[in-house]
């Protein structure tokens, strides 16, 4: 049996130490965003919220795209009805900016990088190589279809088949197509931080892109807790249920 | 932990963010820069999600009721202190809520202390206001 030049073995020594941190495919390996993340804050200061509803006063919307925020505003009045509220989830980029300040899970592979929002279960899934979906086999939705792709250590995540949504933070129509750059980064107080830079582009909602920058802090061995939303629902419903039974027995 | 606190503080957000169509409601009835504290007998208790349920039977100078009282998610409770179990039917808790607008009683559960003394929850209004004032020395 021929020895490993020594050499050798301390490359396959090194690629062993690497890899816990690095995920290979794509063209080499590229940093691992596995894990759970929070909503970030600069050192000292105390962490926002998540994407709130019905923002947006200094957007730069096209005629139409206001006069359709404004509907929708005007049909909920002060009522505080939200998709939320209904047990739906946030939606693109929404979700992606926040989320209602609840924690993110992300578990990634080379083909595939499924992020997790914890309200309401929001799923997304950032396909990449030979697993995106052609364009004409993908159905439109709050979250759209995400494809990805690696520029160096940036992920890049192309966003498209959005559904019109008038009723979060940054509305858009059909027509938006987002594009997410994720990069690992390290604040002063050591801890790992995920940034995400959002443009969104849509020629009917807005007369310029949009850009928004949205920071995620490491949690170390971090837990994401189950959301099932319409748990409060059904049991008032079951409630109810119950009720007339009893009333129908008298 | 007090990051934790900072985070459910802002959650007049979180608190509008969700329930179903069938018990659709939002925090826009609750009043989150007041807080009434209410000490009963739990009834009912349900750790769900997006908002904590809670009966509660009052007994005081103005007579017994019971309450129906709703609070923050329970994942954002346990991120704040709440654990499976902490409060059982029977037991005797004492809850620091949001009062309802309109002047009924009720309100929307901020933080609790259980009955063994363990408290979870969010900053409360009166507790913000307290750290205000100190902060600027009155």
């Amino acid at each position: 049996m021929r020895r490993m030049p020594r050499c050798s073995v301390l490359v396959v020594l090194g690629c062993l130490v690497i890899l816990p941190t690095a995920v290979a495919g794509q063209g080499g390996p590229h940093p691992d965003f596995s894990g759970l993340w929070t909503t970030y804050a600069e050192p000292g200061q105390a962490r926002g919220g998540g994407a709130g509803r019905g923002g947006g006063a200094s957007l730069p919307l096209t005629d139409e795209a206001r006069k359709k925020v404004e509907a929708y505003r005007a049909l909920i009045g002060d009522s505080g009805a939200s998709p939320g509220g209904f047990c739906l989830g946030t939606g693109m980029p929404g979700s992606m900016l926040g989320s209602g300040g609840y924690p993110m899970e992300i578990l990634q592979r080379p083909e595939q990088i499924n992020i997790t929002y914890e309200a309401h279960n929001e799923v997304r899934r950032v396909y990449l190589g030979e697993r995106i979906v052609p364009m004409a086999d993908r159905l439109p939705g709050r979250d759209g279809h995400s494809s990805g792709h690696w520029e160096g250590d940036t992920l890049v995540v192309d966003t498209t088949h959005l559904v019109e949504q008038v009723d979060q933070r940054w509305p858009h129509s059909d027509q938006a197509r987002i594009v997410e750059r994720y990069r690992l980064t390290t604040d002063s107080a050591g801890t790992k931080v995920l940034v995400a830079e959002m443009t969104m582009t849509d020629p009917v909602f807005y007369t310029k892109p949009v850009t928004e920058t949205k920071k995620w802090a490491y949690v170390p061995n971090g837990h994401l807790l189950p959301y099932e939303c319409a748990e409060e629902g059904w049991r008032i419903h079951l409630e109810e249920l119950e009720k007339k039974a009893k009333e129908s027995k008298r | 932990m007090k990051q934790l606190w900072s985070l459910l503080s802002a959650l007049a957000l979180v608190a509008a963010f969700g329930t179903t169509a069938a018990a659709h409601h939002s925090a826009v009835q609750y009043d989150f820069t007041k807080t009434a504290t209410i000490t009963g007998v739990v009834l009912k208790f349900q750790a769900i999600n997006p908002h904590m349920r809670l009966t509660l039977r009052v007994t005081d100078a103005k007579g017994t009721r019971d309450l129906e009282i709703e609070g923050h998610s329970t994942n954002n409770m346990y991120r704040a202190g709440y654990r499976d179990g902490l409060i059982k039917v029977g037991d005797t808790i004492t809850v620091h809520m949001a009062p309802l607008r309109d002047g009924r009683e009720g309100g929307y559960m901020v933080a609790a202390v259980a009955a063994n003394g363990t408290r979870f929850g969010a900053q409360t209004a009166a507790e913000r206001a307290g750290e205000r004032e100190r902060a600027e020395g009155k």
